[in-house]
This record gives structure tokens, sequence and C-alpha cells, in this order.
């Protein structure tokens, strides 16, 4: 079976641009989480987030953080033409994908690539609405009769996709996955799996997404998910005092390639993709299963594909979102099914110094595991401070540890019961 | 693209469509042939767009309708493809093990409700003008706090999936048009390679929902002759052939971009490699004129004199879309009215999808 390695990688999150801001910031056990400042959160419950450091996104700002463009940039003037700007997460995936694909390496060769994006639900602009609004409601016909163009109402879910698709002008098959807080992984997952089975022999993945906007922090907060606390340690992974998320915002984005393909072109992997797994929870869209069984499945599942027994696992980087029921059932789980090499195996949660980025965050958490695989330094759980006996497991606190590990377990499971574990391998 | 996969054979073991039709798919492709399926003005747009004319889902019978409180938490792809899903369990009759039956699924836009919409926007707009502090201090107190998680895409396969123990490797793909095909390729991998012994896969949309109506208008669609349609299609995939349906032979798609390099040329090889019979049927479900021009030119050159639109009798159903077109094309095959059957898509997203089913000998 052909071997799917990463080959490059890019990051756009509350540590700013770029993936040595998210390492420096992991490494130096520092928190980017934050009071909103892209709109006026003053009347909102929840005030803080994993905000990356932009109000409102202007080409310029694109183009500061981009980097060199070997391509056609008509692209960007129609996509700004239409407002596509005021999406965020459509930007934090161009910028993560243009370094991802800077760093591999890549050039007309790899143009052969598939695209397979996990992407956050649609950004609603509410405002949108204002000028057909009246007494009796939507007044459509007059809607109608706006012949207006660009964004209005919502944005498409695959405009991110479409962008970079067009742009690289790649012309594999392009995927984009849409399972919430899963999505992420998955869709690493699959890129490492068209890989394997010689579907694709380049793949640019990761995902994108911002729910740091009116509706999508009210819309959390009417659902009790975010911490009450609008605290800059909000969001206490593991911790006993936990009391709900962080959002966040950003992007992840890789070159998975075959492994030789990577070395034929002179290009030496950062990491191995090793295993997968995916199971879903079947209980609740808002809660996870209390036993944690579809969870083990995932991590299962993905042992079994990576041919490994639990005690080859170095560390495992957790969902951990700092809520009640998540934490507590992750833990157990973790404990169940890793027996006594749960009492010294590394476990953290880096939710509590970037927030959750929601269909992003499984492929920026994995990001994360690139820092060990490259630096040899295990992330921390930020403001992770007193253990909680419901988690009994070996939670890496605020500092960061040094150790060199060889195999990392990512989990990230999302609303709606859809989970996924990816178990990454150190490249020689 | 994405090519057939090279493992072991995987066949259809049942299916399910929600669709203008009915709540059966049995007769689905008989019913296109022959014309009986109609469009009607869309009662879903009646109040907001007026008379549209589109292929909508009937009432759906409560006794095999999810039950009112799973109901209202709901996207309506998400009722749809719950219905769907409980009609392809039954048409399989896999009742034992589902934590173990693998799910993909293409799915659409958000599709929340404009009542819970509508109360948001009130409490949120005064004089045509809408404002942070209203909306944060009134608005998101106006309407149900599922309001915008209804919404999440992903929910139109969790939703069924809870419903019916569906626990099993899975993934929501956003589709208008080829994800759908993506989640029946992962299908197909994940039975062909035996990493799963039974699968499902499908889509689940609908083109009349006021606010997708209402950008489709915008973006043109409308314009260059979109029909909207709604509906869930499934097919249930397993590597038994005892009581299989049919043979899932060939499941493939192709980038827009691909597409714009060369689609004759694809097509000229589709074709080739299908060599159509007399006893076989092409159909395919494609939105707007240029589409349908681009696949009737190739069936001809191909030799095809006859082929069956589905979106001339189904609409456009977005995500849901390839899926009614296989599960037609299913149907066709069941009855004896087609050897094989070549089914073509090319949705909105400018892709195109490929899928062959085959009479099991």
């Amino acid at each position: 079976m052909t071997t799917a390695v990463i080959s490059g990688v890019g990051v756009v999150s509350a540590f700013g641009v770029g993936a040595a801001n998210l390492f420096d910031g992991l490494a130096n056990a520092r928190s980017a989480v934050r009071l909103i400042r892209s709109f006026d959160v003053s009347h909102f419950p929840t005030r803080v987030a994993g905000e990356v450091d932009v109000a409102a996104i202007e080409r310029h700002w694109i183009m500061q953080h981009v980097g060199t463009i070997n391509a056609d940039t008509t692209v960007l003037d129609e996509f700004e033409s239409i407002g596509a700007w005021r999406d965020r997460k459509i930007v934090f995936g161009l910028l993560a994908a243009m370094e991802a694909w800077r760093t591999a390496h890549c050039g007309i060769a790899e143009q052969e690539a598939g695209l397979v994006m996990a992407l956050g639900l649609e950004q609603a602009f509410l405002e949108d609405f204002a000028p057909f609004f009246n007494d009796k409601g939507i007044d459509w016909q007059a809607e109608q009769a706006v012949r207006s163009t660009g964004f209005r109402y919502r944005s498409d879910v695959d405009l991110t996709a479409q962008l970079l698709s067009r742009l690289l002008d790649l012309t594999g098959p392009t995927i984009v996955n849409a399972s919430a807080c899963a999505a992420g992984g998955l869709a690493i997952a699959q890129a490492a799996s068209l890989i394997e089975r010689d579907a694709a022999s380049i793949v640019l993945c990761g995902g994108a997404d911002s729910m740091v906007n009116p509706l999508g922090i009210g819309g959390m907060t009417r659902l009790g998910a975010p911490s009450p606390r609008c605290e800059l340690d909000a969001c206490r992974p593991f911790d006993r005092r936990r009391d709900g998320l962080v959002i966040g915002e950003g992007a992840a984005m890789f070159v998975v390639e075959a492994e030789q393909r990577a070395l034929n072109r002179g290009v030496k992997p950062l990491a191995r993709i090793l295993g997968y797994g995916s199971s879903q929870d079947a209980y609740r869209v808002t809660a996870p299963r209390p036993d944690g069984a579809a969870a083990r499945k995932a991590m299962q599942s993905a042992l079994k594909r990576a041919r490994l027994d639990c005690s080859a696992v170095g560390y495992i980087n957790a969902h951990g979102t700092g809520t009640l029921l998540n934490d507590a059932a992750e833990a157990r789980v973790i404990r169940d099914l890793f027996g006594a090499h749960a009492d010294r195996l590394p476990v953290s949660s880096i939710k509590g110094a970037i927030g959750h980025l929601m269909a992003a965050s499984g492929a920026i958490e994995l990001a994360a595991c690139l820092l060990p695989l490259q630096r040899n330094i295990l992330p921390g759980t930020a403001h992770h401070q007193q253990k909680d006996p419901h988690c009994a497991i070996n939670v890496i606190g605020e500092q960061p540890r040094e150790e060199k590990v060889d195999v990392i377990l990512s989990n990230s499971f999302g609303f709606g019961g859809q989970n996924v574990s990816v178990i990454l391998g150190r490249y020689p | 693209m994405c090519p057939s996969n090279q493992y072991q054979k995987v066949y259809v073991q049942g299916a399910a469509a929600i669709s203008a039709f009915g709540m059966d798919w049995r007769g689905l492709g008989a019913a296109i042939t022959a014309n009986k399926i109609t469009l009607s003005p869309a009662r879903q747009l009646a109040d907001s767009h007026g008379s549209v004319f589109g292929s909508e889902v009937a009432a759906i019978p409560a006794a095999i309708d999810v039950d009112a409180r799973a109901c209202k938490l709901m996207s309506y792809p998400a009722r749809l493809n719950a219905v769907a899903l409980r009609q392809v369990l039954y048409d399989t009759g896999w009742e034992s093990a589902r934590d173990e039956i693998a799910f993909y699924l293409g799915v659409g836009a958000s599709g929340g409700s404009v009542a819970e919409l509508t109360e948001m926007l009130r409490a949120s707009i005064v004089d045509q003008t809408f404002t942070l502090d209203r909306f944060g201090t009134a608005g998101l107190a106006a309407c149900n706090p599922l309001f915008a998680f209804q919404l999440m895409n992903n929910f139109t396969l969790c939703h069924g999936a809870i419903v019916h123990g569906i626990g099993g490797p899975n993934s929501a793909f956003y589709s208008r048009g080829n994800g759908t095909v993506a989640a029946l390729s992962e299908a197909m991998h994940v039975v062909a390679s035996g990493e799963c012994g039974r699968a499902l896969a499908g889509g689940a949309d609908s083109a009349l929902h006021p606010v997708t109506w209402a950008q489709l208008c915008r973006d043109g669609y409308v314009d260059q002759g979109f029909i909207p349609g709604e509906g869930a299609g499934l097919l249930a995939l397993s590597r038994e052939s005892t009581h299989a349906l049919a043979e899932l032979s060939r499941c493939e798609f192709h980038s827009a971009i691909t597409l714009r390099a060369g689609a004759a040329r694809l097509l000229s090889d589709i074709f080739q490699d299908f060599k159509p019979n007399v006893d076989d049927r092409v159909l395919f479900s494609a939105w707007g004129e240029p589409s349908r021009e681009m696949l009737l030119h190739a069936c001809n050159e191909s030799g095809v004199s006859t082929v069956i639109d589905i979106a001339a009798c189904l609409g456009d159903a977005l995500a849901a879309a390839p899926a009614l077109a296989w599960v037609a094309a299913l149907d066709l095959v069941v009855t004896g009215n087609a050897s094989r059957a070549l089914v073509l898509n090319a949705g909105i997203d400018g892709g195109l999808g490929c899928v062959v089913l085959r009479r099991v000998v």
C-alpha cells in the first residue's frame, strides 16, 4: 500500500499567519484568546475568542500575508468583486493553503493534486435582510426586484475550495467535507485514503472556519457551549473548574502525498499519516455519547489501520473542548482504551490557547502535532491548573513538555456525533 | 479523477428515494421514462416567491415520518434523509449491528426555519436597519436556541443516523452535484476494500427553501433554466451478491477544471469504456441548457439515441440530484428495462459524475 506523508503545512490562527507562529505560541505556553475586535460584542453574552488579529479583511492584508503567488490572480479579483472576504474563513483557507503549497515546494507538476477541504457552515449576513424587512417579515418581492450581485444572506460552504482549485488550477478530485468539528480530521484522513488507494498521488487538504461573527458567537452562546465567563482563561480543558469552550477561527492546510512522490522531487516529509478511523455516536446532536463507545471505536479503528498497539502511542492531542461532558467522556475513553499506559501517556488540548476552530479544529490540531515531531516539544494545555478526578488521565499542564515521541494520536469529536481519530508518525 | 476501486465487487442491496414521485423507489425509473412526473407550483415558495414550478415532495405519511419531537429539531432535508434511511433499512432488512454500517451523504446548504429567522430579524431590525446591539440583546433571545444548529450542514446526515442508530465510518460532503458522487465513491471504497461490510450513500437536499431559491435567482442559475427540486436518495451497498439488486461497477467524479480542460474527450472516454448496447440505458441529471447540450452531444456521438433526462421530471435537487438519478437507474435495471445504466450528472458546481449500475446475472 502506498504510504501517505505530509510534505507541507500552512496555518492561520489567533497566534498569527504562519505555522511558525502557532508552533512558537504553543512552545512558549502562550494563549491567544482575547476580546473580540472584529465586530461590536458589547451586547453579546460571549465576548472572547481565539480571533485572528484582523478586523475587516481587505486585499492589502491578504497580499501582505499570502507571499508570492505563482499563478494568475484574476480569480482573487473576481472573489473580491462579489464580497467574498466578508466570510473570513475563505481568506484564512487561502493563506494557509498558499503556505502549505509553498513549503511543500509545489509547482506546475503538482497541479494534478486533489483538494479535500473541511469547511464550516455558511456565514450568515443577517444585515442583508434589513432593506427588505417590514412589519410582515421579509418582503421577497422587493428582494427579487434588487439585482445587486455578490454575497447575500449567507456564503456558500464551498467557496474556499472553489477559490483554491481555480487559483492553483488543481485538476484532481475536489471534495468538501462538511462534518462540523470532525471535518478537519476527516479531510486529512480522506486525503490519505486517496493516496493509499492510488486515486491521487498528491492532495492539498485541511480545514478553514470562522464562527467569530454575530450569529456564530450568538448561536453557540444560546446553545450554552461557550464558557459563560468572558475571561481570557475561559476555556480550561480537563480542568476541574472547566465550564465551556471558547470559539476560535483560522485554518490549517497540508500537502499530503505519496511518500515516494515527495522523495522523488527532493522534499523531506514532515510526518507520516499512519492511520485514521471514524464513527458516529448515533446519540444526540449536541452532546457526546456518555459511554464514549463510538469515540473509542474511532481510536481503535485508527490504531488497527496503523497496525499499532496502544502502547506505541506517545502523545494524544485531545479534542478537549473544555466542556463538562466532552472532556469527561474523552478522558474516560482514553483511560479505558489505553489502560495502564494512560498513566504515563501525555495528553493535551490546544483549545485553551487558540479556541475551538470548529470545522478546522482537527486540521489545526494535526498541525500542532507537528510540533513534537519537528521540535520534540509536546504542547501544553493552556489554563489547565486543577486536575479533575473525572478526567483521570495524564494531562500536560500549562507548560509544554520536552519529550521525543514517535507516534501521535489526534481526536476530533463533532457536533452531530461524528468522531475521527488520526495517527501521525515521525518521519525518520 | 477518482477511479473506480479495484478491489472486490460491490453490490446494491437496497435503495430509497423520497421525491415528487412519492415515498417508494420502485417504479421511479419507469415513471420518469414515461414522463409521468410533472412539475407543479411549489407550495414552499408560494408565500415568498409566488408561482414557481418545481418538483416537490408531497406530504410525508405519518406512518413513515420521524416523530414530531425529533422533527422539530431537523431541517427539511434532514427529515427527508431520516425518512429515506427508514425506507432503505426496511428495503434491505438491515436490522442488526447498525452501529457498524458506514454512511456517506451529500448534503446541501443550511435550511433552517424561515419563521424562526423572521422572529430573529424582527427583534433585530428597526426601520430597515439591523444593529448588533438589538441582535445581541433581543434577536438571539427571539429564536429557538437550536435554530443556528439545526442549520449545520452535517446535521442532515447526523439526525438520520441518530434516529436509526447508524454508527460506522461516515462523512457529510457538501454537494451541489459532485459531493454526492464523492459520497458514493467513499462508500464503494470502504465496502470494496473490506473495511466495512455494509454502507449507505446518497444525498438529501431541497432547492425549494426560500433563502436557497433567492440565492439561486441572484446567482443567475434560474435565468439559465434551473428547475428546483428536492428529495433524498440512498443506495445500500455490500459485497454480498446474494439477493443483490445490481452491481455498482463504476463511480467516479471529475472537477469543473478537468471538465473545462476537455469535457468532450472525457465524455468520449466514458462512453468508449461503457460501450452502450441496445439494452443499456443512459440517464443524466444536468442543470441548464449548456450542460444538457454537452451530455446530449456526447450521447449522440456515441450512438446513444435515447437518453433519460432526470432533471426534466425531478428538477435539480442539488445534493440529492445524483442520488435520485442512481435510484431511478436502479429501478430500470431491476425491472429488466436495462442491462446496465450509465448515470451522468452535471450539477451547478460544474463537475461531472459518472456511475454505472449493472444487472446481476
